[in-house]
This record gives structure tokens, sequence and C-alpha cells, in this order.
């Protein structure tokens, strides 16, 4: 487990610098899809298959495919990218802002001391059937909330990207 | 089987975290700011998942799960964003959208 | 006679001069109107303030005690009720007799003087709102609805004397005449706030003033008595306060001649009379006004001998009359005063609506070593002329005489030997002054030859009037001790002060020497100039002939100290602190404005660089707060 656990983090850290590192957008996607996919197996990790699937579904199948379609529909070169000539002082300066948060939110969630494994109640925890039980009795309201943002968003996207009328 | 300390996955998030903020000050290329920001969302989402697990209760997945969602949501509306502003701007540097830049003074 | 037609008597001066503004500014602005009917309006108004006048003369003769009219309430505050109020009584309706008669010989006189001019509608309206003023300020029935006419003749003193406002030194002119009034007005305003203060509850009108005088503490009498004569020194031009009349010579000459005889100079002495309630319980106070006459009167007479301006001469000759009213009053002899105020509008008018004539005649010369031997050229001026300086110069059996020997006798009487030496001998200056300006005017030799304007009947007449009056108006006041009524004492009873006891051949000695020092003062100048000799070089310059130069000090000593303050206060104060500091103020907001716009860049990342700063600066303060 340990190693396994190791070897995912190392993979999603990897791929979010590189994400943030590569010039190239193309890069960055894919570097961005290692990621994805090393959390999806951190879920799995963690017992929660049925988002490990979606993770891989929704992010690495959807999200990342529809990013690359655009960066492709848009025809983006490599000379389309943005000057950046002080990228890697910038990072330094933003690293630097970060550690005070990091530090806190670290103090705060140590401060919870975590000791040893979890309590899991049943074998079942964090599949597919046990997340619909509790996602259609207890938390119907915001899924059906949650289904009425992805149709606006579905019907503002149409709006927005379409090529406007010449009047 | 020793199990993994639960600090090590929220170090690991911890630090996914801040790797996407650093990428959304640091760069200037739109698509690579979107994905340091569903970066972020992701690292949430792996704090989520590994609560969820600790304390015993389907909340915090179900949670990431409309985490996901709206993730969804999101990467349709901004990329659509993306098309009409390149379609307009002819770049995906972010420095370019500045069209509310206060111009002259008094 | 019913009282409310008191009102009438301001009314009518005063409506007329609405109209009249109306007429003149419909006459500049649309068509031009003819001046007759500027005159018809303006000569009407006085003439029926006169008439109403005298029909209360005669409901008084008859037995009235007096009249009172108060038609509304002018201010009414928590029990405290200013009603506008009108008094007739003896004082006031003789005030008005005299005021309406000689003002409307003025106006007739100033519709030939003013003939042609082309502010002829404006100056009537301002001549008809400067005899309602003056109206209201005698007819008034409560020391407030006496402080609208005050003001009121100060406004229209300053509009006449500034009437040729094109003249820079006209305007300076009205603005000293003005601001001079104004310093006597805060006086006069201090002194009713006082009194107003201490018995204003109990009702305001002279009627409770007289009644609940005494309850106010004497100390406090003393303050509201010297107070309000400030207010008298201004209106009344005495020393200190004096400066603004003889500079008031710059307005027509009509005008002059309403300020000394008829309205203006005479509140004073009339306020002082009014409130003799006031000033019987407080004698010291009295004295002191009395000291103040007597030397206002022999310092305009001394400076009057050098001056050379026909009218500056009569001016200074006003402030000295005014000098022996004010002893007559200070003294408590205020019948006496007023009889004085009264021969005195005959004779001053008349004078000077004779030097008017003679200034029109001359084409608008003023200076009287420029005319000479104009006895022949214009003798009817002459004659009434002549009429005026022997009433002036106190030569029975001219007006003047009568009056001013009352005054004398007054003084004497009172023990008060140093205001009698220097009435004595300022009635000596008097009569040389008065005579120099005749014979320098009249007679003389080696004058110039001139081509005379002719003067209107308009002018004429008025003045022919008034010399009847000035040469018998004293009969009206003649002495009881020749067997005479003295009506003028009997008239008004209430206000005649002391009885006089004095021996009958003591009082033809008294009359003897005050003759005498007028005739003294006759022949010095009939040597010095009845045979003037014109081809000579007019000296002025010197001591006197500068007025003492009090004009000067007064510049220096205030004028200039208040235009340094002013300077002071705007350029170091108000440019340099509070203009800076405001300026400064905004400048500095306008660049923090300009600082804060800069972050509004509308670079996104740059936002979202602040919001990391802040993030982080709010768990730096968490991490120090929660400690570790």
């Amino acid at each position: 487990m340990d190693i396994i656990f190791l070897v995912l983090a190392l993979l999603a850290l990897f791929g979010a610098t590189s994400t943030i590192m590569f010039s190239n957008t193309v890069h960055s996607a894919l570097g961005f899809v290692v990621t994805v996919l090393a959390l999806a197996g951190l879920y799995a990790l963690l017992n929660a298959t049925f988002l490990f699937m979606v993770q891989i579904i929704v992010y690495a199948g959807a999200i990342i495919a529809l990013l690359l379609f655009v960066i492709m529909f848009l025809n983006i070169q490599q000379s389309h990218a943005p000057k950046e000539p002080n990228k890697y002082l910038l990072m330094l300066v933003s690293a630097i802002a970060i550690v005070p948060f990091d530090y806190l939110l670290f103090k705060a969630f140590y401060s919870m001391s975590f000791a040893g494994d979890a309590n899991i109640t049943t074998k079942d925890f964090g599949n597919i059937k046990m997340l619909g039980n509790e996602l259609f009795k207890n938390w119907i309201l915001p899924f059906e909330a949650i289904s009425l943002l992805l149709l606006v968003a579905l019907i503002g996207a149409v709006v927005l990207a379409r090529k406007k009328e010449r009047a | 089987m020793i199990e993994v300390s639960f600090m090590s996955y929220i170090l690991l998030a911890i630090i996914l975290f801040s790797i996407g903020i650093v990428g959304v000050i640091s760069r200037k290329n739109i698509f690579i700011i979107y994905m340091s920001l569903e970066l972020m969302l992701n690292s949430i989402n792996l704090i989520l998942v590994s609560l969820s697990r600790y304390f015993g209760s389907m909340d915090g997945q179900i949670i990431a799960m409309m985490v996901m969602a709206i993730a969804a949501a999101e990467a349709v509306v901004f990329l659509s964003l993306i098309v009409s502003l390149y379609r307009l701007k002819h770049s995906i540097n972010i420095d370019d959208y500045n069209s509310l830049k206060q111009k002259g003074i008094l | 006679m019913s009282s409310n037609f008191l009102s009438w008597i301001v009314l009518i001066p005063l409506f007329s001069s609405i109209l009249l503004g109306a007429m003149y500014l419909y006459s500049i602005s649309v068509k031009k109107i003819a001046d007759r009917y500027f005159t018809f309006f303006a000569l009407l108004a006085p003439m029926a303030s006169f008439f109403i006048g005298f029909l209360f003369f005669l409901g008084l003769l008859n037995g009235n005690g007096e009249y009172i009219y108060e038609p509304y309430t002018w201010l009414g505050v928590n029990g405290y009720i200013i009603s506008m109020g009108f008094l007739g009584d003896k004082l006031s309706i003789f005030m008005v007799l005299f005021v309406t008669f000689i003002g409307s010989m003025i106006h007739i006189y100033a519709s030939g003087y003013m003939k042609g001019d082309d502010g002829y509608g404006k100056f009537f309206s301002y001549f008809n709102l400067f005899m309602a003023s003056m109206l209201l300020l005698v007819l008034a029935n409560s020391p407030i609805i006496m402080f609208i006419g005050w003001e009121g003749v100060g406004l229209c003193s300053y509009l006449l004397i500034g009437f040729y406002f094109t003249e820079p030194l006209n305007v300076v002119a009205g603005n000293k005449a003005f601001i001079a009034n104004r310093v006597g007005d805060l006086g006069f305003l201090v002194g009713i706030v006082y009194l107003f203060f201490y018995v204003g509850k109990l009702g305001f009108d002279y009627g409770a003033l007289e009644d609940y005088v005494s309850i106010v503490p004497n100390h406090i009498l003393v303050i509201i008595g010297i107070s309000l004569f400030i207010g008298a020194m201004g209106k009344s031009a005495q020393i200190p306060l004096y400066v603004w009349l003889p500079d008031a010579m710059a307005g027509p000459t009509p005008v002059s001649a309403l300020i000394h005889a008829a309205t203006m100079v005479t509140a004073g002495v009339y306020m002082v009379a009014r409130f003799h309630f006031l000033y019987d319980l407080i004698p010291h106070v009295g004295v002191f006004i009395a000291y103040i006459g007597a030397f206002s009167s022999l310092f305009a007479a001394i400076i009057a001998m050098k001056q050379t301006d026909i009218k500056k001469i009569l001016a200074y000759s006003t402030i000295s009359q005014l000098g022996y009213m004010f002893i007559a009053v200070g003294l408590g002899a205020y019948s006496t005063g007023l009889f004085h105020v009264f021969t005195h509008a005959f004779f001053k008018a008349l004078l000077f609506m004779g030097a008017g004539a003679v200034i029109i005649a001359l084409h608008h010369e003023q200076n009287i070593f420029k005319m000479g031997g104009l006895r022949k050229k214009i003798p009817l001026i002459y004659s009434v002329m002549l009429v005026g300086t022997l009433a002036i110069s106190g030569i029975p059996p001219f007006s003047g005489f009568f009056s001013k020997d009352e005054v004398l006798l007054k003084a004497y009487n009172h023990n008060e030997y140093l205001i009698y030496g220097i009435g004595l001998f300022t009635a000596g200056l008097t009569a040389y002054y008065m005579f120099r300006l005749f014979f320098v005017t009249f007679e003389g030799k080696n004058y110039k030859e001139r081509k005379m304007q002719n003067i209107s009947w308009s002018m004429k007449a008025p003045l022919v009037i008034l010399a009847i009056g000035a040469a018998f108006a004293g009969f009206v006041g003649f002495p009881k001790i020749f067997g005479g009524a003295n009506l003028i004492d009997s008239w008004l009873e209430a206000w005649s002060g002391a009885p006089t006891h004095i021996e009958f051949s003591a009082d033809i000695m008294l009359m003897s020497v005050s003759v005498l020092a007028g005739l003294i003062g006759i022949s010095v100048a009939y040597f010095k100039f009845f045979k003037y000799d014109f081809n000579q070089d007019i000296k002025e310059s010197g001591l006197v002939y500068n007025k003492f130069y009090i004009d000067e000090i007064i510049d220096f000593l205030i004028v200039r100290r208040m235009r340094d303050l002013s300077t002071f206060v705007a350029v170091v104060i108000d440019d340099g602190f509070i203009d800076k500091t405001v300026m400064s103020l905004s400048n500095g907001f306008i660049n923090l404005g300009r600082r804060v716009g800069r972050m509004q860049s509308a670079n996104t990342r740059a936002y979202a660089f602040f919001m990391l700063v802040g993030l982080s600066s709010f768990s730096i303060y968490l991490i120090l707060k929660l400690g570790k």
C-alpha cells in the first residue's frame, strides 16, 4: 500500500508540476492527465471505487478531451503561446507567498491527530450502491440542483460559443 | 501491512493545491491557468475523499462527486468563453483580456 | 381723526417711492416717461403726509393726548411681543410737521435742480423712500420699529450720496457714510438689545418703557444711554463719527439739504429726546453728551473757517449746529434742542438750497474763491442767503437767534460754564465763517465775469418760503421773558426739562453777549472778505484746511490697519492656509485615486496575486494569533 501510494503521489506531483511548467499547452494538458489518473488511483486506494471511475470518465475522458479539442479547434500553435520571460521568478514568489497558508492548513489537519486506520463499517463502503442510496435518500435536493446547473451550463455554452450573426 | 497515515494524503493535497495556485499566478496561458484551477479542485476532492474514508461517512464522497459535476459544468462554460474571447482578441494571453482597464484619469 | 391714518403718513411716501421706482424701471427699459409724471407723484407724497400730519396736529391741539395705532404684531416670540406700532404724540407730530414741510420744499426745489437729469425718476424714488424712512423713525412706537426707519435713512443716504456712482469719489463718500453710520448703528442696536433684555418682557413700546425703565439697574442704564448715544453720534455726525457728513456733499445739493435739514441728522437728536425718560435717570451721561456736542460744535466751526467748498462749509456748520442741539438735549432741555432742530431745519435748508442755486447758476462751480460779485447777478438768491446767514449767525430777530440763545441760556442755567463758553465762542466763529462764505460769494472785487445760468421758479419759490420761515420761525419760541408765549416749550411741555430760573437782567445780558459775539464774527469777516481781491492766490493748505488731518489719521489708524488685516486674512490665512489645505486635501485624494486606480489594471493575474497576498497575510495573522 505504501509503495502504491508513494508511486501514485509522485506521479500526481510530477504531473502537476509539468502542467504548470510546460510552455506547450498540449504538453501541459498531458501532464494534467497524468495527475488526474494518479488521483483516480488514490481514490481507489481510499475505497472510493465509484469516484475512481467517475474521475477517469469525467476528468480524463470528458474534460481533458474537451480541452484538447478546443485547443485543436482553435488551432493554437506554439507560436501563439504568450511570452513569459519571468515565469520562474513569479513561480518562486508565489510559492513563497503560499507557504503560510499551507502551514496553517497543515497545522489544522495535524491538530485533528488522525490515528491509525479509519473505521470502515461496511465492506461495500464507497461502492456505487451505497453512494446511490446515500445520494437519492439524503442528497436528493442538491443532486437535482446540480442537474439543473448542468443544464444551464449546457445552454450557456451553446449561447456563448455561438458565432455572432452579422446584423 | 502498514497503513499510510492520512496526513500523507492531506499533505499531498495541500502540495497539489499550492501548485495550482502557483500555476494560476505565474502563467499567462489561459489554458494552463484553467488546468491549474482544475488541479486545485482535484486536490480538494482528494481531501474530501480521504476524510470520508477516515470518518466512515459517505458525505465526503458525495460532495466530491458534486464538485466533479460542477467542474464539468465549469469546463463547458469556461471553454466556450475562451472560444468567444479568442475570436475577439486572437490571443490566449490572459494579459490581453484587459478591456476594463482604467484608461485616462481626470 | 382716526389714529390709523398715522400709518398713511409713512405709507404714502413709501408707496410713492415704489411707484416711482417701477415707473423709472419702465422708463429706462421700455418707454421713456416724461419727467412731469414723476414730479407729480414725487411732490404729492410729502405734501399728502404733511397734510395728514397737520390734521393730527389739529387733533392734538383740540386736547387729544396721543394717538397710538398698532395694526399688527411684527414679532412675537414666547411672550416677547413687538407690535408694528405708530405713536402720534406732540413730539412726533411736531417732527412730522416740519420734516414733511421742509421735505416738501426740498422736493419742489429738487424738481427744478434735477431737471433733465438721467436719473430723475430714480432720484425721487430714493427721495420719497428717504421721507418714508424718516417718518417711520419719527412715528415708531417702539425702538425696534424706530430702528427700521433708522436703517432706512442710512440706506437712503448711501444711495443718494453715491447717486452719481460713475464717479469713484462719490462711491467712496457713499461707502464712508454707510460705514460710519454702521458703527453708530451697532451702538444703537447694542443699546436696544440691552434695554430689551431688561424690560422687553413687559412690553417694548415707549409707554411701557417709560413705566418700567426704572427697574433697570443704574450702571446698565449708563451703558444703554451711551450705546444709544453712539447711534446718535453716527446719525447726527458728532465727534468722532462726524467724518461722513462733509463727504456726503458728493450727492446732489437737494440731497444735502434733505440730509442736513429735514431728515437724517436730526434723527439722533430726536432719538435722545424720545428716550428722555431714560436720560433723565442718568444726568451725568447727559452732561457727557452735552460736552461731546460742545466740542463737536467748536471743532466743526474751526474746520469750517478754512474750507473753500461752499457745500463743505455748510456741512461743517451743520455739525456745529448739531452740537448745539446735543448741548441742549444733553442738559435735559429737550424742547430747546428740538426748537433748534426746528429753526435749523429752516435756515439750513435755505442755505443749502441757496448754495445749490449758486452752484447751478455758475455751472457746477463749488469753490467760493472762484465765485464773487454775485449780488447783482442773482439778487433774489443774495437776499435769501443773507436771511439764512443772519439766522445761523444768531442775529435777532432771525430764527437762529432765539433757539441758539436759548441753548446757551440752558447751559448757563445748568452752571455748565465751560459749555456756555464754548457755545458762545462757537457762535462768534459761526458768524465769521458764514459771513466769510457770504461775502466771498456775493461781494469782493476783481472777480471773473462769467455767464450765468437761469434759475427756474421751482427752485426760487421754496427758497422764498423758507426764507420767510428762517426769518420768523424763531417767534414760535419767543421767550417768555419778553412776554412771548414760547409755543415750543408749552407744546413740548413734557420734554422741556427743568424750568430756567434766571433774572431778567441776566437774561438780557446773556443775549447781548451772544449777539455781540455774532456781531464781532460778522465784522471780522466784513473787514477781511467784503473787499476780497480775487486776483490773489488761494491758500489751500494748513492744519485747519486739512481738517486737522482727521481723515488721514482715521485712514492710517483704522482703514489701513483693516486693510492690512484683510490682506493678512486673504493672503496668509485664506490663500496660504485654508485654500492650501483644501487644495492639498483634494489633490491628495486625486493622487490617491490615481494610485488606487493603477491597481485597477485589468490584469487578472495581478488580482489573483493580491488575493494570494491577502490570503497569506491572513494566514500569518492566524498563525501568530493561534500560536503553534
